[in-house]
């Protein structure tokens, strides 16, 4: 591979910073108020969940794979930590380790099912999904338990929401896992192996690749992403709710699909995926300004992806 | 074509396709045969006609949709619209059915029309906009989803009794015909050009196009197909209900992939029967009936739907690999 176009898919990755700021000088004549500093605090908010399951997707599509289950380990983790903490700071170490490990044991069969006995993401990660919404649902008696109902760990809200610098911590987080992912992509042997898998797995397996570990790792990469995502968005909502998790699988595969990454494998990059986010939230922002319709939203939502797809996301002639 | 390592290699395909197909027949016998033992234990007698005819009509909306995502599945693509598809023609038919014969078939004609018109949208940006299936068929969802709720805002609207009569009556056996008129299609299909098509198009695209197979035209031929039946299943939706409601059809989305998996339909491509597909809704749909009288608790209803889907997958996966000896490479 040539070193000087590193990562793979630069062009679109300009693109979709491009698609940013055209959104952001297009929202700012329709209605100003959109530079302020409080509305780019909740822009910056809004797209840091999107990028948190995006990181669990970004890491997948590069292997050609796909992650439905970030739906319900999502809804799951944001239960979970809540019922678990019960509103104490003191129960709060042990229920983000137990959610974390949660999103990471998910994404670990999932991984384990798609490279060690060859089944499809689509179904595992279905399967994988119904098997924690009906224990998330079962257990926690459909929200109804004990705890279900306190608010999130007031340590944790005060952490997420408050900020340094006018900067919000959830904000901060992000910025530290972009950080931290872009240098495991583009800085690390790991990093190379996801992308030389995602090319070619046979010649990735022959060149000495462990293209079944690295499959695995990069499932638990997404359940514990789509962990950290629930965590952060219960102290945003005040609390779990059920169908929390639902738009994040639309919205985490539109991100990384603007952001150029192929669902096919091999091209692409979390930047991208961040863009991706930004992006969709603040087209989201500009329509709820200009106060479009929900069903409309999703008209343009949908509109919007597919007219970028055909802009850069098109294959290569075969014929 | 004619040496023997392709004919024995057509021979195990054909072989696969079989044990797949066999082992979706004895998951769904081995499933009724559960429910009758739960109901059999709850009421201590064997379940009646209207019993059969209510699940059999209950099952159609998710076999006419996870036959046509079944078809897609063939052709290696996915249609992710179709429970989008489901809600808009759900939506249509609540709010502009009218009571008159003319009306009702009129209305279910141009419903059907309008299925194909949007599995030929997909089709097209699949084929000649060089798109992956999975972004253009979640954009389409999107905007399908967004139309339905703009056609019907509040769950409502009415449905003709008439139409719920013929389409979705629980107390005659008119489910058992339209299950028979889909496996007749289906049996034709199979055996026409197109049906030839969509098999080796998922085999080998590149194979089928160097034989004459139009790859382009049989895949868009997949994704109107798959529209029109998913159309049909929002029918079989509204008429088992007196109104409409545009988010009704969301759930047959994952319902569907679930059912073409239980029907032993390859994920690769080019390899599966309808059949399967038809017997899958019906595990599922008995499934949940089965539960029921397990008593289990029906929040945990996706649990064992999950766990159930994984195990099947793996049992069909066991299957293919005890009947084909092709060794895969170390990848994947």
């Amino acid at each position: 591979m040539n070193p000087m176009k590193w990562p793979p898919g630069r062009r679109t990755l300009a693109y979709s910073f491009l698609a940013v700021i055209l959104l952001l000088v297009v929202g700012a004549i329709l209605k100003p108020g959109i530079l302020s500093g409080s509305s780019l605090r909740a822009i910056g908010e809004l797209a840091a969940f999107v990028g948190f399951v995006g990181v669990g997707q970004t890491m997948v599509f590069l292997l050609g794979g796909i992650d439905f289950s970030v739906v319900w380990v999502l809804n799951a983790s944001a239960i979970l930590v809540v019922a678990q903490a019960a509103g104490k700071d003191a129960g709060l170490p042990l229920a983000l380790a137990l959610t974390l490990a949660l999103g990471a044991v998910v994404g670990l069969a999932n991984g384990v099912g798609v490279a060690y006995f060859g089944i499809s993401p689509i179904v595992m990660t279905i399967g994988t999904n119904g098997i924690i919404e009906g224990l998330a649902l079962g257990q926690s008696k459909g929200l109804t338990c004990g705890s279900c109902g306190s608010a999130p760990a007031p340590g944790l809200t005060a952490a997420m929401q408050g900020r340094v610098g006018g900067v919000p911590g959830v904000v901060l987080v992000w910025i530290g896992i972009i950080l931290l992912i872009s240098l495991l992509l583009s800085g690390t042997t790991y990093g190379r192996r996801v992308y030389a898998t995602g090319v070619n797995p046979v010649a990735s397996y022959l060149a000495g690749v462990g293209v079944r570990p690295v499959t695995v790792s990069v499932y638990v990469i997404s359940g514990l992403f789509a962990a950290v995502a629930g965590i952060m968005l219960v102290t945003f909502g005040g609390g779990a709710s059920l169908g929390l998790g639902d738009p994040y699988l639309l919205e985490s595969i539109a991100a990384a699909v603007i952001g150029g990454v192929s669902v096919l494998g091999g091209r692409g990059h979390y930047i991208g995926t961040v863009a991706g986010a930004l992006a969709l939230v603040i087209l989201v922002t500009i329509l709820n300004a200009e106060q479009i319709p929900e069903y409309a939203r999703d008209i343009i939502y949908g509109g919007v992806i597919i007219v970028i797809v055909l802009l850069y996301g098109r294959e290569k002639r075969t014929a | 074509m004619t040496s023997a390592g392709a004919r024995k290699g057509w021979r195990s395909h054909f072989a696969v396709q079989q044990a797949t197909l066999l082992l979706a027949i004895g998951i769904l016998v081995v499933t009724v045969l559960a429910y009758l033992g739960f109901f059999q234990s709850q009421f201590q007698r064997m379940p009646n006609d209207y019993a059969w005819d209510s699940t059999i009509t209950n099952a159609l909306p998710l076999v006419f949709a996870g036959v046509g995502q079944g078809i897609v599945v063939l052709t290696r693509g996915l249609d992710l619209s179709v429970g989008g598809t489901m809600d808009l023609t759900n939506a249509l038919a609540a709010t502009h059915m009218t009571s008159s014969a003319g009306g009702m078939l009129g209305w279910s004609l141009i419903i059907l029309a309008i299925g194909a018109g949007i599995g030929a949208v997909n089709g097209l940006l699949v084929t000649v906009g060089r798109l992956q299936p999975i972004v253009v068929t979640i954009g389409t969802m999107s905007i399908l989803q967004g139309v339905a709720a703009a056609v019907l805002p509040q769950p409502g609207g009415s449905i003709p009794a008439a139409y719920t009569d013929v389409m979705g009556n629980t107390g005659s056996p008119v489910g058992v015909v339209f299950v028979a008129v889909i496996l007749a299609f289906w049996w034709l299909l199979r055996r026409r050009p197109l049906g030839v098509a969509l098999y080796a198009i998922g085999n080998d695209p590149a194979a089928a196009a160097a034989n004459g197979v139009n790859v382009a035209r049989t895949k868009v031929a997949a994704y109107v197909l798959s529209g029109t039946l998913a159309a049909a299943a929002g029918l079989f939706l509204a008429a088992g209900s007196s109104g409409g409601d545009a988010t009704g059809g969301d759930s047959y989305l994952l319902a569907s992939f679930a059912a073409v998996v239980l029907g032993g339909v390859s994920f690769r491509g080019g390899r599966g029967s309808m059949v399967g597909v038809v017997c899958g809704a019906g595990v599922l749909t008995v499934l949940v009936s089965l539960l029921f009288y397990a008593h289990v608790n029906s929040l945990y209803e996706s649990f064992y739907q999950g766990l159930f889907l994984i195990v099947a997958v793996l049992l069909g996966l066991g299957v293919t690999a005890w009947t084909s000896r092709t060794r895969r490479g170390g990848a994947r």
